[in-house]
């Protein structure tokens, strides 16, 4: 590891506290959730981010510990595929607009998240990377297609265009997500034949 | 591998149990689907809010929704809509011609009445109202326009009978309009689709016709 990314990991866990109480702030929440792409695509990934950083700054010894329990990512990344899943029905999105502990139990899910592929990211290898990414992939493509071309508002709190935008940003962002990912896989393909 | 076996199986279990609750048993993905079917099961008691309208004093609200004797179909509206209330306008227009027509010949439908409630409470007074009513052809025996002049009444209101209004930035509002069966105690205990208004007045008068005279 070089000094300059092992100087970046000490900021982790700072960084990350600073931008959970950032976006705890009543103002913040009410800027972020009072439109539905404000909140999947600024809101969503900086709480993931979070995660993803809080469990890089946990003890080698627990990591270890947890990956015990977490042979080649697989139940890490089986987790993140389901809880990702259940974050983009929407009727989670009006609900924790009124339920505080819907709310909660988002903010937490997102969270275990980003840190379950921290965690499992590396230990899954290609192969169970490109399960979990087959997975995850197609089905935010496949919802942002129903918000897309839904032609009833699938959340009561959201007005139809904000959700008919957030569609086409869903499929894009699980395009480019789909075809960064195969590039690196090349990538690393290639370097192997060399 | 054990582990990781096993705990994949509790997670599982558990995202399984998370979504089957969110879903109602994976019958239904939006608020508004678990709002309806939530409020057959459980209905709804309208709030105490006071009310006015043309013709209508400063009143409770359960003067109107719980005589003891009619059904109500309720509908949210603002007048200065120009998209989804024309389409709700006319079909309450339909609905009352129905009702008119049915009048004679089956006495429940009498003890059916349609009900709009403007939510833009500061803009629609009763005067608005009136001449918005007289603009759609409403009858006040079958049809009649209300508000909750006062702010958080109105709120109160909207929100027990899960009615949300968002404005959409430029001086129109969305909400999840649909038709409210309003039971003769008062009670929302059916929400109908626009497109179901046929369902919605056969339903209405049906339940007019159990209610013992």
């Amino acid at each position: 590891m070089t000094s300059s990314s092992h100087h970046l990991l000490k900021w982790q866990l700072p960084a990350s506290a600073f931008t959970l109480s950032l976006l705890a702030l009543p103002a913040m929440r009410h800027v972020l959730e009072a439109s539905m792409t404000r909140q999947m695509l600024v809101q969503f990934p900086l709480l993931l981010l979070s995660g993803f950083s809080l469990a890089g700054s946990l003890p080698r010894v627990w990591r270890a510990a947890a990956g015990r329990w977490n042979r080649h990512g697989i139940s890490g990344l089986f987790a993140a595929a389901m809880l990702l899943a259940i974050l983009m029905i929407p009727r989670l999105l009006d609900l924790a607009l009124t339920d505080i502990r819907i709310e909660l139990a988002k903010w937490l899910a997102l969270l275990v998240c980003g840190a379950a592929v921290r965690l499992s990211w590396r230990p899954a290898g290609l192969v169970m990377q490109g399960f979990f990414l087959g997975n995850v992939l197609p089905m935010m493509a496949v919802i942002g297609y129903l918000f897309d071309s839904s032609p009833v508002r699938l959340c009561n709190a959201y007005l139809i265009d904000d959700q008919e935008g957030l569609g086409q940003k869903l499929v894009w962002i699980a395009t480019v997500i789909g075809l960064t990912w195969l590039v690196s896989v090349f990538r690393k393909l290639m370097q192997t034949n060399d | 591998m054990l582990r990781t076996a096993v705990l994949s199986v509790i997670l599982a279990a558990a995202a399984y149990g998370a979504a089957a609750w969110l879903t109602h048993d994976f019958q239904i993905w939006t608020a508004e689907g678990a709002r309806r079917m939530e409020v057959v099961l459980q209905p709804i008691a309208a709030p105490a809010v006071r009310i006015d309208g043309p013709g209508l004093g400063l009143q409770p609200l359960s003067h109107i929704l719980a005589d003891g004797h009619a059904i109500t179909l309720l509908d949210f509206v603002y007048t200065r809509c120009r998209t989804v209330c024309t389409a709700l306008g006319s079909v309450f227009q339909q609905m009352q011609g129905m009702l008119q027509a049915d009048s004679r010949a089956n006495p429940a439908a009498q003890r059916v009445r349609l009900v709009s409630i403007s939510f833009d409470q500061q803009y629609d007074n009763p005067q608005i109202l009136q001449a918005y009513a007289a603009r759609l052809g409403a009858d006040p025996l079958v049809w009649r326009f209300l508000r909750v002049p006062d702010a958080a009444e109105s709120r109160r209101l909207l929100a027990a009978l899960q009615v949300v209004v968002v404005p959409d930035g430029r001086g129109d509002f969305e909400h999840n309009a649909a038709l409210l069966v309003i039971d003769q105690h008062g009670r929302l205990v059916r929400v109908f689709d626009y497109a179901e208004s046929q369902l919605a007045i056969d339903f209405a008068r049906d339940m007019a016709g159990r209610i013992a005279p």
